[in-house]
C-alpha cells in the first residue's frame, strides 16, 4: 500500500502535475487579482470569488487528466499486472491508488488555501467549509475518473466521460429547477425531457452545492446545504469505490 | 475503361485546376455578397435569463455574479473605445442590475455601480431606472441599505429633478432603524419638503424628531443635537420671515 502511495506521488512529480498545476494556479491568481483590482467596489471580495471559482475548475480538470492518464499508462505498461502479481488484494490496489491521487491533490490544495487566506483574508469559517467541500468534490471526481479509467480502459473515453460527469453534476441545480414532472403517467410521453432529467438527477451527485465562493466573502448562512453536501459525499464516494471494486474483481489479466 | 482511366490520369491535374478556379470564384462571390454583413453590436446586450444564469454559474452564483458585474461595469468599453452613457439603453441596465441582485443581494457592488457610475448620464430621464433599482434593492432591508436610498434621493433631486420622487424616497429613508445611520437620514424629508416650499411638512418632521427625543424614543448624540439646534434655528428664522403659521398645517401630517 505504502509503495503504491509513493508510486502515485512520484508519478505526479514525473508527469509534472504539481509544477503544471502550480503554474496554472499562479497565472489564474494573477489574472484574478488584476480583474478584482479593476472593480469599482468590493475589490477583495471580487478577487476572492475569481480565485475560488477558477482554482476549483483548474484543480478538477488537472486531477481528471492526471487520474485518467496515470491509470491508462499503468494498464499499457503492464504495471497493474506487476503490482497484482505481489501479495496485494485488488481492493487494496484500488484504495491505494485512490489515496495516492487524493494525497497528490492535497499537496496542491494546501498551498492554494494558504495563498487564498493570505491574499483575500476571507471569513475563517467560510474558508474552512469551502476547503472541506472542495476536497470532497475533488475526491468524488477522483473516484469517478478512476472508475471511468478502469471500465473504459481508454484514456480519451475516460477523460471525456469524467468531464461530462463533472459538467452534468455541476449543472444538476439547473436540471432540478427545470424538472416539472407530469401529474399522471398518461402525460409522461409529453414530458420525456423532464423524466430524463429526473432520472439523471437520481444518478448524479449535487456538485453544484459544493465549494461556494460566497462562503469566502459572507461566511456560512445555510447549515441545511452543508448537511446535503455531507450526506452526498458520504453516500457517493463509497458508491463509486464499491463499483470500482466490483469491476476490478471481474477483470481478467 | 482503360482509356477512361488513362485519360483521367493524363488530364486530372487540369480538372482539379478548373475545379479550384470554380470554388475560388464561389468564395469571391460569397465574399461579395457578405461583405457588408456586420455582427450586431449592442452596448448593453439583453440581460441573461434566470435559467441561463443558473446554467452558466455551474452552481457557483457568487463567481458568476462577480464575472457578470465586471461585464456590466465594462459594457460600452469595447474595441479600445468608449461610448457616452447617454447612448446606453438604461432599461437593459436596469434588467442587468435586477438579474445580478438575484445572484447576490448582499453585495454593495451593483448599487455602487448604479449610483456612482450609471447615474452620471447626461440624459437625466434615464436616471429614473437607476433610482427605481436603488429603491427596489434597498427596500429588501432598509436598515442595511439606507445609504443607497439616500443616493436615490440625491439622484432624484439633483439629476432627475423630480422632487416628489425624492420626497417619497426620503420618507422611506426616514424609516431606517440602523445604528450606524446618521440623524440627518431622519431629517431628509424635512429638507426636501422645505425646498419644495412645503413648510408644513418640514415643520412636522422636525416636530416629530423633537418629540421622539423628549420622550426618550430616540437617543440623539450631542454632535447631532448641536447640528439639529443650528438647523432648527436657521429654519425657524426662515419660517418666521415667511410668516409661517404651524396652526394652519393639516393635522394629518
Amino acid at each position: 500500500m505504502k509503495q503504491i502511495l509513493k508510486y502515485i506521488l512520484k508519478n505526479g512529480l514525473r508527469d509534472r502535475l504539481y509544477l503544471g498545476l502550480f503554474i496554472t494556479l499562479i497565472v489564474s491568481f494573477s489574472i484574478s487579482i488584476f480583474l478584482g483590482s479593476t472593480m469599482l467596489a468590493e475589490q477583495k471580495q471580487s478577487t476572492a470569488a475569481f480565485i475560488a471559482g477558477s482554482s476549483r475548475a483548474i484543480l478538477a480538470i488537472g486531477m481528471i487528466l492526471f487520474v485518467c492518464l496515470s491509470i491508462n499508462r499503468a494498464f499499457e505498461n503492464k504495471e497493474v499486472e506487476f503490482i497484482l502479481s505481489k501479495s496485494i488484494a485488488r481492493e487494496q490496489f484500488i484504495l491505494g491508488y485512490l489515496l495516492g491521487f487524493f494525497l497528490a491533490a492535497l499537496l496542491i490544495f494546501i498551498p492554494l488555501v494558504l495563498i487564498i487566506a493570505l491574499v483575500t483574508k476571507p471569513s475563517i469559517a467560510g474558508l474552512i467549509i469551502w476547503s472541506c467541500t472542495l476536497l470532497s468534490e475533488l475526491l468524488i471526481i477522483i473516484c469517478f475518473s478512476l472508475l471511468a479509467s478502469l471500465i473504459l480502459k481508454n484514456s480519451f473515453s475516460a477523460i471525456m466521460a469524467s468531464f461530462a460527469f463533472y459538467t452534468i453534476s455541476r449543472l444538476m441545480g439547473v436540471f432540478v429547477m427545470a424538472i416539472e414532472l407530469p401529474q399522471d403517467l398518461a402525460e409522461a410521453k409529453n414530458h420525456i425531457l423532464a423524466t430524463g432529467l429526473k432520472f439523471l438527477s437520481a444518478l448524479f451527485p449535487r456538485l453544484d452545492l459544493f465549494a461556494q465562493s460566497s462562503w469566502l466573502n459572507y461566511g456560512i448562512n445555510d447549515a441545511y446545504g452543508l448537511k446535503i453536501i455531507f450526506w452526498q459525499s458520504l453516500i457517493y464516494i463509497p458508491l463509486m469505490i464499491f463499483m470500482a471494486f466490483h469491476d476490478f474483481k471481474k477483470k481478467q489479466f | 475503361m482503360l482509356d477512361l482511366r488513362l485519360s483521367y490520369h493524363l488530364h486530372s491535374h487540369k480538372i482539379f485546376f478548373w475545379l479550384f478556379i470554380l470554388v475560388f470564384s464561389c468564395q469571391i462571390f460569397f465574399w461579395k455578397n457578405t461583405e457588408k454583413f456586420r455582427i450586431a453590436f449592442d452596448i448593453v446586450p439583453p440581460a441573461p435569463s434566470k435559467y441561463l444564469t443558473s446554467a452558466l454559474s455551474f452552481g457557483d452564483n457568487e463567481f458568476l455574479f462577480r464575472i457578470l458585474a465586471m461585464r456590466l461595469q465594462n459594457s460600452g468599453d469595447v474595441f479600445a473605445g468608449f461610448i457616452s452613457l447617454k447612448n446606453y439603453d438604461y432599461s437593459r441596465i436596469y434588467d442587468w442590475m435586477k438579474m445580478l441582485d438575484s445572484l447576490n443581494m448582499k453585495s454593495h457592488l451593483i448599487p455602487s455601480l448604479a449610483s456612482s457610475y450609471y447615474a452620471q448620464t447626461t440624459k437625466y430621464e434615464d436616471t429614473r431606472y437607476v433610482i427605481d433599482y436603488l429603491d427596489e434593492h434597498s427596500s429588501h432591508n432598509i436598515d442595511e441599505n439606507w445609504w443607497w436610498i439616500f443616493q436615490a434621493v440625491f439622484i432624484a433631486k439633483a439629476n432627475l429633478k423630480d422632487m416628489n420622487r425624492a420626497l417619497e424616497l426620503a420618507q422611506k429613508l426616514a424609516q431606517n432603524n440602523a445604528k450606524n445611520a446618521p440623524f440627518w437620514t431622519k431629517q431628509m424629508s424635512a429638507f426636501i419638503s422645505e425646498e419644495m416650499g412645503d413648510g408644513c411638512m418640514a415643520f412636522s418632521v422636525i416636530q416629530k424628531l423633537i418629540k421622539e427625543s423628549e420622550n426618550g424614543v430616540r437617543q440623539i448624540p450631542l454632535h447631532e443635537m448641536e447640528f439639529m439646534r443650528y438647523f432648527i434655528n436657521e429654519r425657524l428664522r426662515k419660517l418666521k420671515n415667511q410668516k409661517f403659521d404651524p396652526r394652519k398645517c393639516s393635522k394629518n401630517l
